[in-house]
């Protein structure tokens, strides 16, 4: 293919940036070009700052419908939910911006940052990285004029930690092995005459440069009468303070043959083909005096290699530096609604997401003590209560700050409330007047997060003149209550405090729904398509009594929940489904339930095998379709009353134990195999014990 | 900031002059989006009427998630089917192009159209797709290439395969015109009798009220508040009635009854399994409003089809033209064209032909045809193959196509379907099956329709840039000689196996080859028939494996026949790794396939597969 750059495109950027420049909001863009530059001044921003504002722009959100958050999720499934999302979408944006107050001017000094990030492979590795993209989440950037090609053409990529400690490992044993060393090439018995009369012609070359060196003795300059004819494919150069043949122009297997040439007739030479330095990097041949020499040149080459494969991994850090530096310096960091954004950038730039909400707490907190959440400042406060429907970001924005909101200074002084400044810090270019930015560009919705922040604060009574250091801030009991709590789901009101790993909801009537109200549940799925709830509802009504089903949710259009008023009722259920399921007599066939499993395909189970579908990695479109691909054969499973509950609480709690017993080490991907595959070896001993009844029925 | 992006820019529009090249024979690919779609459908229409075949090719969003996840040679056609599902499946489609071209006398008339599609829920349904994957190197080289990402996503055209589509139409609650069933109902009983006059004693007064609402001249509020009450439904400002039906008789019934009103047009409203769910009655005017209404339900109806299909017109009218359709990884191409416009892929392979045969009659795979005059290995891409055929063998072709105004930009995407187009005149010159005159359109059709029966197993890329000599041992193995080896360490290399196996038993000193798959998995082929259910065998009891053999199982090596691989792929474990799939595939209780499945992995186990060596 040829290079070129569609007129298009550049016309479309052109028009962009013009429109950009038109709207004048200062947001400094951050791509592969000025990253390195870039950070060395975000650094000291940092350093300086009191709090830094974070927001991230991802592919999409939710991989399947029932993926989506619901009213009947247990806290444990709602992070689940965070989990797959984090895991499977992919960060285009991220947007860093430090504020720090300025005593002087009376305002906070704000410096926002948008970077483009995209997941470029920039190592070798097994697996290729793969992301997915919500269709209707790519729609939606686009509507904001979001940059495609910016972001895969100049996007920053990244490694996160365990990425990088995989590479290096990998990288050890490699240079352990010695593999890296020299590849060998493999004796290949010359078959062809060409080959042959090729090896022969090489050799003579060799031998012809090597007596040369050795007549007239080394760094002297001399004419090499017949290797300067050869077109140029030989150059003589210096290797490490020895005299070298730069190969070039030769074929791939030409190479080979030359490296066989000189291993077999050379003791005095050495090829070597660094080609960790730089995949363009000529082959050499290279002389060495002494088999001393040559040991040592072995191992300069082995160890220069292996420092440019170490720089190779340390550059493909990349954008992980940012989340690095947010980490070691400790500041407090702000966001709105950023349980996703934390569990994506755990996953992107840490290490995998662990199971439980807990470990991930635990985890969060040790890399990232100080998290504030604005949504849990807005809410959580008399002062500032606001009605849920008006704390989305951009309405908190233009409800707190209508002074920057509206890009005009005069209200400041109108108004009976103080508003807290900000200005903004590009480039050493200080701007306290601009129109507004765009919405949904990263850069501007951290900038918009901080400002809501610092708005909050103030209005919470912090007196930002009397608190010269960000350790202050983390300090003031006023902001203290809320440090450390996220939510969980925001339609719930569930919060997780990261400290602690507990969780706890909003409202004490929530607290009460939590406990035991799950055992009542009980799943069906792949039911036939024209029943609606309230069809349902009936069928299990006759059966059970009327005041039997508390509500029926829907997951999507292939399964519901039910909720029963007891827990009797589900065992109860599922154990008629399946007897009469089993017989084919008139009256399982007349029983009001049978018109649920009209057709075959409904399958129904507690609430236990929800959790398992959720903590599959697998995401097909539609729930049955998903049920199906994670393995599940049975049709019912059956539940002795709080018998099913038992078995699980063991289970995870032997895991949590161990696992924090574990803690840092990477050993929790192991573990979280291990459980995975002992669930698969409770549905198979299920399944064996089904296939076992079914024998002793047809008996 | 807006400095910065100017100087980039300025540095970007200076590497554009430099590096287009003014060449008067740089071909135009006509470039489509949703803003000249419609234009463009009327032109590839007629072009696709007046040319003889059509190529395709597409640029995806990904091939593959895992090395083994690629087609590979030692897939049976089934295997490689389910590999190509899983990849149609879950990445898009984000460039189609279609060039409908024909040649005569050496000449290729070719009419190229570069495509942008988008997914775009344009109907707020989860349809098309509600998600995709994204392979970050394709999408890198897609961006090397100068692929322009905002243009697709901001500007791609959507789609809705056939299957979705009537999927949307019964959700949209969307009316049909009901004059096609006129059919007079065979004696009515008594409760149809009676449904029926009730429902017409209703339909009466409403009509009348609705009649005198329009002769009677009220103000307006007391119209409005006669409205609320009354509350009447409009459709398209005029009034109408919705009778809700339980059954496709009773709205048989309704909409007979109706016909008494000669100003009442009867409207279906689908239900979501597919039959009615009500009659909607409208109340026209006068005879013209009638004519009028009819006029503007059929524009309507077209109008709507068209944002329902968007893209997919195009595949309509390919289908419809029953025209050969060339493309060069047909596999790969046609599973991405079933799933996404015309219905979810079915299971089997057998199932997918069948269902493609009915919309493609004619499939020509170019790699297919390359492969009867050259090796594999030279087919694996089309640059590839050009130059194979540049080098090999003299085919003189002229490419010609009419200019078409793109207004001066020089596009390179989709260029890729015009190579198609010169690589199957040439073939079709060098295999002597080159039409000379019309009338042997037909029989050239006839000959190519053989190439359809398989698809290539050819992988597209290739693995690394250095040629070994080529050694003519392309050999045919029944796969029963096949064994997989997995779990081993994965600093172990094909050759160290090799020797390790060989010392370990006698069965290995006949002639056997091996081959790594990926880190930690290998394909082992045995050349004499049998052996390898003696491994196997030997593999399952653990007594008699000693030697470097039990060291190798001791540190966790495993060994399967095909019929586990077969099972991987038919169960869709796409594991990131091989030996992950193989450990899941012999756990899994295989009683799950239906007794036609196990027939059918059988006839597998036994079909001759063509390996080609130098290519595993």
């Amino acid at each position: 293919m040829t290079k070129h750059g569609p007129l298009t495109a550049v016309t479309r950027a052109f028009t962009r940036a013009f429109t950009r420049a038109y709207s004048s909001f200062p947001l400094k863009h951050v791509t592969k070009s000025n990253f390195d530059s870039t950070f060395a001044d975000l650094r000291a921003h940092v350093r300086a700052a009191d709090f830094v504002a974070i927001d991230l722009e991802m592919t999409g959100v939710t991989s399947a419908p029932w993926r989506e958050s619901f009213e009947f999720d247990r806290s444990d499934i709602r992070y689940l939910k965070v989990k797959d999302s984090a895991e499977k979408f992919a960060v285009v944006q991220f947007g860093v911006c430090p504020f720090r107050w300025d005593h002087h001017r009376d305002a906070f000094i704000s410096h926002p940052h948008n970077f483009f990030i995209f997941p470029r492979q920039e190592l070798e590795s097994g697996a290729s990285y793969e992301f997915l993209c919500q269709t209707t989440s790519m729609d939606f950037l686009s509507k904001y004029q979001f940059d495609f090609n910016t972001c895969i053409n100049e996007g920053i990529s990244y490694l996160s930690r365990a990425q990088e400690r995989d590479a290096l490992r990998r990288l050890n044993s490699r240079h352990g092995d010695g593999v890296l060393e020299l590849k060998e090439a493999k004796d290949v018995p010359l078959v062809s005459i060409v080959d042959v009369l090729f090896s022969e012609r090489m050799k003579n070359k060799l031998s012809e440069w090597r007596d040369g060196l050795l007549r007239e003795g080394l760094g002297v300059s001399q004419s090499y009468g017949s290797l300067n004819e050869s077109r140029g494919q030989f150059q003589i150069v210096f290797y490490k303070m020895r005299p070298a043949l730069c190969l070039s122009g030769f074929t791939s297997h030409q190479l080979k043959l030359i490296q066989l040439v000189t291993r077999k007739y050379f003791r005095d030479l050495i090829y070597v083909r660094n080609e960790a330095e730089n995949p363009h990097s000529k082959p050499l041949v290279v002389y060495a005096d002494s088999e001393d020499d040559t040991d040592s040149l072995r191992k300069e080459v082995k160890d220069d290699s292996y420092r440019q494969a170490e720089k190779r991994i340390m550059a493909a850090i990349g954008f992980r530096q940012v989340i690095d530096l947010l980490s070691t310096e400790q500041k407090l960091l702000v966001g709105h609604n950023c349980f996703l954004d934390i569990g994506h950038i755990y996953s992107k730039f840490l290490y995998p997401l662990p199971s439980t909400a807990e470990e991930f707490a635990f985890s969060v907190n040790k890399y990232f003590p100080y998290i504030v959440d604005t949504k849990i400042v807005l809410n959580a406060n008399q002062v500032l209560k606001m009605k849920k429907s008006s704390t989305s970001l951009s309405s908190a924005f233009s409800l707190l700050c209508p002074h920057i909101a509206l890009g005009s200074r005069k209200c400041t002084n109108a108004a009976l409330q103080s508003f807290v400044n900000v200005e903004i810090e590009i480039n050493e270019m200080r701007s306290s007047e601009w129109s507004t930015g765009v919405k949904h560009e990263a850069g501007y919705d951290a900038f918009m997060t901080g400002c809501v922040f610092a708005q909050a604060c103030s209005n919470l009574g912090i007196d930002f003149k009397l608190h010269s250091t960000s350790k202050s801030l983390i300090q003031n009991e006023k902001l203290q209550k809320h440090i450390n709590l996220l939510y969980l789901s925001w339609s719930s009101g569930d919060i997780i405090n990261l400290r602690s790993g507990n969780r706890s909801a909003e409202s004490s009537l929530l607290q009460q729904k939590q406990k035991s109200v799950y055992e009542n549940f009980v799943l069906i799925w792949g039911l036939p398509s024209i029943l609606r709830r309230r069809d349902i509802k009936q069928c299990l009504v006759k059966v059970f009594g009327l005041t039997s089903v508390v509500s029926i949710y829907r997951v999507d259009e292939t399964a519901v929940f039910v909720q029963f008023s007891k827990a009797e009722f589900v065992s109860k259920f599922l154990d008629l489904k399946e007897s009469l399921e089993r017989s084919n007599d008139p009256i399982s066939v007349l029983h009001p339930l049978s018109k649920l499993w009209e057709g075959g395909h409904t399958f129904a189970a507690g609430y236990e095998t929800y959790k398992e579908i959720c903590s599959s990695p697998i995401s097909k479109v539609l729930f049955a379709e998903q049920a199906e691909a994670i393995g599940i054969r049975w049709k019912t499973k059956l539940i002795e009353l709080g018998v099913e509950d038992t078995v699980f609480d063991k289970e995870s709690k032997t895991k949590a134990s161990v696992c924090a017993a574990e803690s840092k080490t990477g050993k929790k991907q192991h573990e979280t195999d291990d459980s995975r595959s002992l669930c698969y070896n409770v549905i198979n001993d299920f399944h064996d014990t089904e296939v076992k009844q079914v024998r002793a029925s047809n008996l | 900031m807006a400095s910065l992006i100017s100087l980039f820019l300025q540095r970007r529009l200076l590497c554009t002059r430099s590096n287009v090249p003014h060449n008067p024979s740089h071909w135009n690919v006509k470039q489509v989006t949703k803003s000249n779609f419609a234009g463009s459908l009327e032109e590839i229409k007629s072009h696709i009427a007046t040319s003889d075949f059509v190529a395709l090719s597409l640029q995806n969003t990904g091939s593959f998630s895992a090395a083994w996840h690629r087609v590979s040679p030692f897939d049976t056609p089934e295997t490689a089917y389910l590999k190509a599902k899983h990849a149609a499946e879950r990445f898009q489609v984000l460039q189609f192009a279609v060039c409908p071209f024909s040649f005569r006398a050496s000449k290729v008339a070719a009419h190229p159209y570069n495509f942008h599609l988008f997914p775009r829920d344009e109907l707020n349904m989860g349809m098309p797709s509600y998600s995709f994957s994204c392979q970050t190197s394709s999408l890198t080289s897609m961006a090397r290439e100068g692929f322009d990402f905002n243009a697709c996503i901001y500007d791609g055209i959507s789609y809705l395969s056939r299957a979705q589509e009537s999927a949307a139409k019964v959700q949209m609650e969307y009316p049909i015109h009901a004059n096609f069933v006129v059919r007079p109902i065979s004696n009515p009983s008594l409760v149809d009798k009676v449904f029926i006059e009730r429902n017409k004693s209703r339909v009466r007064h409403w009509r009348n009220v609705c009649k005198d609402v329009i002769t009677g001249d009220e103000e307006p509020l007391v119209q409005c508040l006669r409205k609320i009450v009354l509350s009447s439904e409009e459709f398209r400002s005029r009034p109408c009635m919705t009778i809700d039906v339980c059954s496709e008789r009773q709205a048989e019934l309704i909409i007979e009854m109706l016909q008494d009103f000669d100003d009442l047009v009867p409207l279906i409203i689908l239900a979501k399994g597919g039959g009615a769910q009500a009659v909607r009655a409208v109340l026209t005017s006068s005879k013209e409003d009638k004519n009028l209404l009819m006029a503007e339900l059929q524009s309507m109806e077209e109008e709507h089809n068209k944002k329902l299909c968007g893209f997919r017109e195009v595949i309509d009218l390919i289908s419809a033209s029953q025209k050969p359709v060339v493309s060069y990884d047909s596999l790969n191409d046609l599973t991405f064209v079933h799933s996404k416009f015309l219905a979810p892929l079915p299971p089997t392979m057998d199932e997918f032909l069948h269902s493609l045969q009915l919309v493609f009659p004619c499939v020509v795979d170019v790699s297919r045809l390359m492969n009867k005059i050259g090796p594999p290995r030279k087919a694996r891409n089309v640059p590839l193959a050009m130059s194979y055929l540049k080098n090999h063998f003299f085919a003189p072709v002229d490419m010609e196509f009419p200019c078409q105004d793109t207004g001066n930009k020089i596009q390179i995407h989709g260029h890729n379907v015009l190579d198609i187009c010169k690589l199957f005149a040439k073939l079709s010159y060098v295999l002597k099956i080159a039409p000379s005159a019309d009338s042997d359109l037909r029989n050239l059709a006839s000959t190519l329709e053989n190439n359809f029966n398989g698809f290539s197993t050819v992988p597209q890329e290739t693995t690394d840039g250095e040629i070994s000599i080529w050694r003519s041992n392309t050999r045919k193995v029944n796969c029963s000689d096949l064994v997989f080896l997995w779990g081993f360490r994965d600093d172990i290399t094909a050759g160290m196996l090799k020797n390790m196996l060989q010392e370990s038993h006698t069965i290995f000193s006949e002639a056997f080859d091996l081959r790594l798959v990926e880190k930690s998995s290998a394909i082992v082929v045995f050349w004499q028939p049998g052996l390898s259910k003696t491994f196997l065998d030997m593999m399952s009891n653990s007594l008699e494996v000693s030697g470097t053999l039990l060291e190798l199982v001791s540190e966790g090596m495993k060994a399967a026949g095909y019929e586990i691989y077969d099972r991987a792929c038919k169960l869709g474990l796409w594991e990131s790794s091989l030996a992950e799939a193989l450990d899941k595939a012999t756990i899994n209780p295989c009683c799950s396939f239906s007794p036609s499945e196990r027939n059918l992995a059988q006839r597998c186990q036994y079909s001759e597969l063509m390996i080609d060596l130098d290519d595993l």
